[in-house]
């Protein structure tokens, strides 16, 4: 009698209320249970916070439990408000994913006098100085017969018109990862203040490192929990079973390891250094931007602009190479990357070389009238290199890397996790942001239609929907560094033939440029 | 009615864009010179010039100016390129493309080398000029090459060519001349090089016979074996001892041609005097 009232009781209460009754009656016996959740992330940079935040503003999945793991301090990730400071890790966002940050509600906590969108790009070949322009005219939807007319030389004027008066005529935009990232956490509080105190509550669990990660234990009788299947991942701060873990943990990724999924790929031999420069221009936010680079044999040297006078710079270079420009003073430094844009490969290479004892600044002056910009291929409005941001000077190792499958069974990967990438067409974190989305509207997909989110019915759409294409892109980022790898010969003469070619062909032009941007 | 075709004709093609413009009048639109001296070509003139230059000093070999406008004509766009390369990869080839010396009877006063030590590179240079008859001052101004830098390389290489005659020993003759244009043709790869051999048409069949039996073999092996001769700073090797520099280059010298062809020379004319005495007696007693 007593036993039928207090279920009754405890049937009239609330699902949530009814819920955490059941779940702590049923975790009296028995060892400390680990702690259920639907989604645990293993991760917190922007891929992984996207994620989180995508699940969190769609209404389908608002109301999941999720668990967001970080070793780093979340709550320090935040961007100076210093104009004159900028950080060397900064990533060029295309458009796509400008809509699904935009999507999820975390553009606008973006800090944007930090953020500069450029509108055009200038990509020539080191060795021959042939030169294509990437602009967003050509993203216009022009007919056959306007395509055939633009390639009568001096027709494009009109079409460079057009340019001024479309919408949004940004090629891409960069923006400082740590902007990226205190903006999407901004974001995660926001949501997480409206769902405060209930079962859905977001737990991120910062400064805590992932222990281990095992599959659950065989159950010791048939009416406890069977979380054989399940994995299990303990932290400091406990144990949690996850009924999709995701891994968005980054290239030495332990979900991977742990899935057992290979990730087949090789190193570049390359590194890649990044650094905060000072040019001599200063210009405003109404001013179009232009990004640069320049294949050299060694590998691109690129220069993406940043608001005011600052630029980032990526150059990808032997270990050997990298190693010296460490150890340059500012001066020799900012000498050595003027000249990567604008002298012939043998004089950066002798620069750079390890027995060289002459002054870059030296070998840049002599050399520097000796090459014409014309010969290189330099294009007109290039600037030039004043200043190093101190203390922003740093390298590291070029690899690429495809995980085999980004599902397994209650398992998902994104991110670096699942791919490597060379930096030379700044898609890394972009196809990161992509898999970040679509996981998430496949989570969604699942919710709606009642699947376990853990099972294959819901994540094989993610892998069907992600993999091809990444593979794709990386693919022909990694056949164009090798390309552009080989210093002389018909290989030299073959790429810059394609490259006139396409600089003309408009519409092949912008179908590039939309396939970079990510337009689906 | 000519003159208004005409205007007609010349108002169509003011009308045009501004780079078609250009396209149609480019003959007589000629750039700026980078240089004094300097006469750009278009692509047409160019390779007119080179064969036009080609049949001409093949005809007369003694025009050099003929075979100066042959190397800068077939010069572009490959070969000085990538020799101005392999100057700027090397240290020393750097710091004579920094100094830009040039080699005049001014500059290398002879009286001075003659002076220097037996076995030196100065000496073996003023000895081989006086032996030849010639001076440093007979070679061309380079014309028709747009980037002066690669200008000066092609100067460069016309006035050390005598240096490479003086540590081969070989001489001014047309049979030296193409053993030493073969042994630059695989040190420096300018194309000029190469089709000057053409001139062993010229040879006597005996003289062709002993080019390609010793010298042409002596001059691929020790081009391609040897240091870019490009690259030796000979206003300061010229106290260097000759046989060490030739080490130091690895270059072997060739069989003295000279000598060999005096020593033939001597051999024919005694064989012929003996020919003639015998005949002329066999004519006087009638055998």
């Amino acid at each position: 009698m007593a036993s039928t009232a207090l279920l009754r009781r405890v049937l009239a209460l609330p699902p949530p209320l009814r819920r955490s009754v059941y779940s702590s009656a049923n975790s009296h016996n028995g060892a400390r249970e680990p702690d259920i959740y639907d989604v645990v992330c293993i991760g917190g940079g922007p891929v992984g916070l996207s994620f989180v935040s995508a699940l969190r503003s769609h209404p389908s999945t608002r109301l999941l439990r999720v668990a967001l793991i970080d070793s780093q301090d979340l709550s320090t990730s935040r961007t100076t408000d210093d104009t004159e400071t900028y950080s060397n890790r900064c990533s060029s966002l295309t458009p796509a994913s400008l809509r699904f940050l935009n999507q999820i509600g975390a553009w606008e906590k973006v800090k944007r006098d930090r953020a500069q969108p450029y509108h055009a790009m200038d990509v020539w070949d080191g060795v021959s100085g042939s030169k294509i322009h990437f602009d967003s005219v050509d993203q216009q939807q022009t007919g056959l017969l306007d395509a055939v007319a633009e390639m009568i030389p001096g027709s494009r004027f009109q079409a460079s018109r057009r340019k001024y008066e479309m919408e949004d005529a940004v090629v891409a935009t960069m923006c400082e990862n740590s902007n990226t990232t205190s903006a999407l956490l901004q974001r995660l509080h926001d949501l997480s203040a409206e769902q405060l105190g209930t079962q859905s509550e977001l737990k991120m669990l910062d400064k805590t490192r992932v222990d281990s990660i095992d599959l659950g234990s065989e159950p010791k009788d048939e009416m406890l929990l069977d979380l054989s299947q399940w994995a299990i991942v303990s932290t400091s701060h406990g144990q949690l079973a996850a009924r999709l873990l995701v891994g968005a943990d980054g290239a030495n990724s332990p979900v991977r390891r742990f899935a057992d999924i290979p990730s087949p790929g090789w190193d570049y031999n390359q590194h890649g250094v990044v650094a905060t420069l000072h040019v001599d221009r200063q210009l405003t936010v109404e001013d179009l931007r232009t990004a640069y680079q320049r294949f050299l044999p060694t590998g691109p040297v690129a220069l993406l602009p940043l608001p005011g006078n600052k630029a980032s710079l990526v150059w990808s270079t032997t270990p050997q190479h990298a190693a010296k420009l460490k150890t340059l003073s500012s001066t020799d430094f900012i000498a050595a990357i003027n000249a990567a844009f604008r002298l012939m490969p043998v004089d950066i290479g002798y620069m750079l070389s390890s027995t060289s004892s002459t002054n870059p600044t030296d070998e840049l002056a002599w050399r520097g009238t000796a090459t014409p910009a014309s010969s290189t291929g330099l294009p007109r409005n290039f600037p030039r290199v004043e200043a190093v941001q101190e203390g922003s000077i740093a390298s590291f190792p070029l690899r690429m890397r495809h995980a085999s499958t980004y599902t397994g069974h209650r398992i998902a990967l994104i991110g670096d996790a699942a791919h490597t990438i060379h930096p030379l067409a700044g898609q890394g974190l972009n196809l990161g942001l992509a898999d970040a989305q679509s996981l998430a509207h496949q989570i969604a997909y699942g919710v709606d239609h009642g699947m376990d989110v853990g099972s294959c019915w819901t994540l094989d759409g993610y892998n069907n929907d992600r993999w091809a294409k990444n593979n794709a892109v990386i693919g022909v980022v990694d056949k164009l560094s090798k390309i552009y790898g080989v210093s002389s010969g018909p290989v030299v003469w073959g790429r810059s033939v394609g490259v006139e070619v396409l600089e003309r062909l408009g519409g092949l032009k912008g179908w590039v440029m939309g396939a970079a941007a990510g337009m689906k | 009615m000519n003159k208004s075709a005409s205007l007609r004709t010349f108002r169509h093609l003011l009308a045009l864009p501004q780079p078609l413009r250009q396209r149609t009048f480019s003959i007589l639109n000629r750039p700026p010179p980078n240089y004094p001296g300097h006469v750009p070509l278009t692509l047409a003139e160019r390779g007119a010039l080179a064969v036009g230059s080609a049949f001409g000093s093949l005809r007369n070999p003694h025009r050099h100016d003929l075979i100066a406008a042959l190397g800068e004509a077939t010069a572009k766009p490959y070969f000085i390129s990538r020799l101005r390369t392999a100057m700027l990869a090397n240290p020393t080839g750097r710091r004579i493309l920094r100094d830009r010396p040039r080699i005049t009877s001014q500059t290398m006063s002879l009286e001075k080398l003659r002076q220097l030590p037996e076995s030196t590179v100065g000496r073996a240079y003023a000895a081989w000029l006086d032996r030849e008859g010639v001076t440093p001052d007979t070679r061309d101004q380079v014309r028709y090459i747009d980037d002066p830098e690669e200008a000066y390389v092609m100067q460069r290489y016309r006035e050390t060519h005598d240096f490479t005659h003086a540590i081969t020993g070989l001489p001014v003759i047309i049979e030296g001349e193409l053993a030493v244009k073969a042994f630059e043709f695989a040190n420096t790869l300018l194309p000029m090089t190469a089709l000057s051999l053409v001139a062993v048409v010229r040879l006597k069949a005996a003289e062709r016979k002993r080019f390609f039996e010793t010298y042409l073999p002596w001059a691929v092996g020790n081009g391609l074996k040897a240091e870019e001769v490009i690259n030796v700073y000979w206003e300061e090797e010229l106290e260097t001892d000759v046989e060490v520099l030739r080490a130091r280059l690895g270059i072997e010298i060739p069989p003295d041609l000279r000598e060999i062809r005096k020593t033939l020379r001597d051999k024919n004319k005694a064989a012929k005097a003996a020919r003639d005495a015998r005949e002329r007696l066999g004519a006087a007693t009638g055998v």
